[in-house]
């Protein structure tokens, strides 16, 4: 049974100006002198609380810095929280920066293998497994070639297609699907569609509003590291479409010969927001 | 801990497939493919012979059983470099373990004793190989099959110095992180080591200068003496030595599980 729960959360990663640290700089602190790299410190997240269980498919959305990636590392266990209690249950597959964890030298049927070994696979299962992922993730001869020649959009099939391959129980994506094309994109859907009835648990970053609407029956709002807003999506979308300024108002349905006419921008959401300016 | 072994076994196939995904890249565009490994002690140990043998003629050392004195001082040497080469390589390339595994680190939390392994598997499979073909040699020079029957003794040493080097691996992978001078540091030191310690001289060297504690407080002259000693000579040495190599491989595991235990929840934040 998949579970997230979060008591009091916070994470602050303090970092210094410069990345590396010299010895010059060592000793300089432990001479207690002034330092040219001070160290600096950022609260991603602030007393978070969140608990979440089956079946439940968390939509999170909040401004560029927001907390929203570092939210799903915690959740995924790559950040240990500073202070807090995380507790999340069942088998975590996360889809985060999608260059990320590919071996780029080695080709499509390699890194399924790879990918799936990292996610707990083993030799056994996989065999039943390889070519139906291969299959949905329809890069055909693609496969054959090292990955370092795929575009984007191939290796968020392919990451995709491994990751929810493997039936994981928690499915963290991190506003990955954007690169897939148009057709990938509604099999993602259907095949999250499908995992969710299997009474799986998803957390999903997206910056589509539409995406979010589709797919999740929860959504988060994070700010500065809280949560402002948690509830049905229609409801947390609304408020922080209001919140941002220069967005439209939702405008009445166009009557029906127009529509024909103008074909639908690829992302509504960017459209609706430059369209005003 | 425990737990800590438990996951690196669950994730056997995966650290498993990189090791060999390592190997294969990086002999991908080569001629002769992992025939380098072979060729490349060799190499390295007939130049060094001509060298010293020849040259400067270094004796010493009980070349009984040998029809030559070089011969003594091929095995001596082949065997010597094998084990060193072994250790000097894993701490050099482990100082970049985590670094280069970035990728991973970033998107699954696996425990962190994977990745040094990965490195240390790898140049374990070239020590392997170059011990076998050194084995083979020091039979071919001495004309005898001594060295294949102490190989009893030679093998579960073998095993402990893998254990060592992970450790070593380990130990720079994290402070790397920390410092990335760490990486140069090894570079420069393990130069010098090479000369401290017995690989190229005999110990009788530094006895005679009475710096002879220098070679009993080396580890790295520890492991050579369990493998090197019994390959050259063809008999085992004294039992006191094999404790103190799994004393010496269970301290410096110690150290690095501490260290990983200690580290774990905050490398991440370095990276």
């Amino acid at each position: 049974m998949a579970k997230i729960e979060l008591q009091d959360v916070c994470l602050t990663f303090t970092i210094r100006q410069h990345r590396k640290v010299t010895l010059k700089e060592y000793l300089l602190r432990g001479l207690f002198l002034q330092s040219r790299n001070p160290k600096v410190a950022v609260h991603a997240l602030s007393h978070l609380n969140l608990t979440a269980h089956d079946g439940e498919r968390i939509g999170v959305i909040g401004h560029n810095g927001a907390g929203k990636s570092t939210l799903l590392k915690l959740l995924a266990g790559v950040y240990p929280p500073t202070s807090g209690t995380r507790l999340v249950e069942g088998k975590i597959c996360s889809l985060f920066d999608i260059a990320l964890g590919f071996e780029h030298d080695a080709s499509g049927w390699d890194n399924i293998r790879y990918r799936s070994y990292l996610l707990g696979e083993t030799p056994k299962t996989l065999k039943k497994k390889v070519n139906e992922i291969a299959e949905f993730s329809e890069l055909g001869e693609f496969l054959n070639i090292p990955v370092r020649y795929y575009s984007s959009g191939m290796l968020v099939r392919l990451a995709f297609s491994i990751s929810t391959a493997v039936e994981p129980e928690v499915l963290l994506i991190d506003e990955v699907l954007g690169a897939g094309d148009l057709a990938f994109q509604i099999k993602a859907r259907e095949r999250m569609r499908e995992m969710m009835a299997a009474a799986r648990l998803m957390v999903l970053v997206t910056h589509e509003i539409p995406t979010l609407e589709q797919i999740c029956n929860r959504a988060i709002w994070l700010q500065h590291g809280s949560v402002v807003m948690d509830g049905p999506p229609d409801k947390v979308v609304a408020a922080y479409k209001a919140s941002i300024p220069g967005t439209a108002p939702p405008a009445a349905p166009p009557p029906p010969g127009a529509a024909a006419s103008v074909p639908e921008p690829p992302q509504p959401h960017v459209g609706a927001l430059t369209a005003a300016a | 801990m425990l737990q800590h072994l438990k996951a690196v076994w669950t994730f056997r196939y995966f650290w498993m497939s990189l090791v060999k995904m390592d190997l294969r890249s990086r002999y991908r565009r080569s001629v002769l493919g992992i025939g380098w490994s072979v060729l490349h002690p060799l190499a390295m140990s007939a130049v060094f012979c001509l060298v010293f043998a020849e040259i400067m003629r270094v004796q010493g050392g009980d070349a009984a059983g040998y029809p030559a004195q070089w011969r003594w001082y091929a095995a001596y040497l082949l065997s010597g470099m094998a084990v060193w080469e072994f250790i000097r390589n894993s701490t050099a390339i482990g100082c970049q373990a985590l670094l280069a595994n970035e990728a991973y680190i970033r998107q699954c939390p696996l425990p962190y004793g994977i990745y040094p392994l990965r490195t240390v598997m790898g140049t374990g499979i070239h020590f392997v190989i170059s011990m076998t073909v050194v084995v083979v040699l020091v039979c071919v020079l001495k004309g005898a099959p001594d060295a294949l029957g102490v190989l009893w003794a030679v093998l579960p040493v073998m095993v402990l110095l893998l254990f060592f080097c992970w450790a070593l691996a380990t130990l720079s992978a994290f402070s790397t992180v920390y410092f990335h001078d760490t990486a140069h540091l090894v570079e420069v030191g393990s130069q010098l080591f090479f000369f401290l310690t017995p690989i190229m001289y005999t110990r009788d060297i530094l006895e005679k200068k009475g710096i002879g504690f220098l070679a009993d407080i080396n580890p790295v002259n520890l492991f050579l003496e369990l493998i090197r000693t019994p390959i050259v000579t063809g008999q085992p040495v004294e039992a006191h030595l094999y404790v103190q190599g799994a004393v010496l491989t269970a301290a410096a595991v110690g150290l690095a599980a501490g260290t990983i235990g200690w580290l774990q929840k905050k490398v991440i934040f370095q990276l």
